[in-house]
């Protein structure tokens, strides 16, 4: 019976919401959205230097953001030496690929690069609910239907997206100047996926 | 007076268009390149890549330098805006990504075999193969411009045409790669140097 208990007490600290395994104070907020204005500039060329490490694979590139105007992204991933190997257009209720080279075109890898990079360049999201811990105010958003929290301190510095009550991905925004993250890692928790973007202009 | 800075404008612009050549300025071109190409040993020369995409404000910009050794050694070595290198040698692709060193084995890529003589060709200048492409000749100042579409589907899925310029020694000074949705990758070599000794180390992974 004891151990019942204990299993119970487990099983309930498991299934704990995000929040709260987190730790996090939920508080009021007026704030209705949510602004990651990283690539927000419609004049600006976002390109990074990109390193994917999936599997004890790597593979190299860059990756190339543009804002077309209001809530319409390109973003683009070529080889150094030019070669396009993905061309996707995204908003906030329509992504299309406008060119996948044949051998990345996976519906399941097409589906993981749609939620990161949907997340990713997001502009502005709406705010279900609010919360602190420590120098970091926290809102959860939902994007394509997932749980998404960003903290943000003097900037936005983190975005992780939920599933099933766990942490799946993280977000890191790092070096920030000029409302450019110079530094961007994406992080899978359920898979071995990281994504590392260092900005080269 | 604005009249005559149209006519100006007009004048010049047509002074430097292209225009076709004539079959005997074509065979003259075709076989200046291809001797050039049989008397290139080694090359190395200062490149700037420019990538075009219709929806960026500007090019992208990559520099770096070019090794090559015939008959078939080729490194591609970018140093700005970061380090990067690329080795063609023995069908295989040696990678050097800021110090992570990687290889990927391309021996049973006929598509790497077709991509890699292309390179070579391409930037011998030597890429005059009929069988493999459609091939228009233009004369543009005291330069040529030669347009290869390749004829295979599956290669033309990738480049629709390679746009090279030859200055008046039938050397390689532009090479334009252009994809099917019209964006580009340019690369204009500068301080090229043919048959200078080039040792078999740098091609060294």
């Amino acid at each position: 019976m004891r151990y019942l208990i204990i299993s119970c007490f487990f099983l309930i600290v498991n299934c704990a919401s995000y929040p709260k395994k987190q730790e996090l104070i939920l508080q009021n907020t007026t704030l209705n959205t949510i602004t990651n204005s990283y690539f927000s500039d419609v004049n600006q060329d976002y390109v990074y230097k990109a390193a994917i490490d999936v599997y004890d694979n790597h593979f190299g590139g860059l990756l190339i953001v543009k804002k077309i105007d209001q809530g319409n992204h390109r973003v683009v991933f070529t080889s150094e030496m030019g070669k396009k190997l993905f061309d996707f257009s995204i908003t906030k209720t329509d992504f299309k690929v406008n060119y996948i080279l044949e051998q990345l075109d996976k519906k399941l890898l097409i589906n993981i690069l749609k939620r990161d990079f949907t997340a990713l360049v997001q502009e502005n999201s709406l705010v279900n609910k609010s919360f602190t811990i420590e120098n970091n105010q926290v809102f959860q958003t939902s994007i394509l239907n997932k749980k998404h929290y960003y903290y943000v301190s003097k900037q936005l510095n983190k975005i992780v997206r939920t599933g099933s009550l766990k942490e799946k991905v993280q977000f890191l925004f790092s070096d920030i100047s000029n409302n450019i993250a110079h530094n961007i890692s994406i992080i899978h928790s359920n898979i071995k996926l990281e994504i590392t973007l260092k900005s080269i202009y | 007076m604005r009249n005559i800075f149209i006519f100006c404008f007009i004048f010049i612009s047509t002074i430097q268009a292209q225009k076709p050549m004539n079959s005997a300025e074509a065979l003259t071109l075709k076989n200046l390149v291809k001797q050039q190409a049989k008397t290139t040993k080694t090359i190395t020369s200062q490149f700037t890549q420019y990538k075009h995409m219709d929806f960026l404000s500007n090019d992208i910009i990559t520099k770096g330098n070019l090794y090559f050794k015939a008959p078939d050694l080729i490194k591609w070595s970018y140093t700005e805006p970061f380090t990067y290198s690329v080795i063609f040698k023995d069908d295989q692709l040696y990678i050097n990504d800021e110090g992570k060193k990687s290889n990927i084995d391309m021996s049973a890529s006929k598509l790497f075999k077709q991509l890699n003589s292309l390179i070579i060709n391409s930037v011998k200048g030597d890429m005059f193969d009929a069988e493999e492409f459609n091939i228009e000749y233009y004369k543009s100042g005291e330069n040529s411009l030669v347009y290869f579409k390749p004829k295979d589907k599956k290669s033309a899925a990738f480049i629709t045409a390679f746009h090279l310029t030859f200055n008046a020694e039938g050397d390689v000074e532009i090479v334009k790669m252009i994809e099917p949705s019209g964006d580009y990758t340019k690369i204009i070599f500068n301080n090229k140097v043919l048959n200078n000794p080039v040792s078999d180390a740098l091609f060294n992974h």
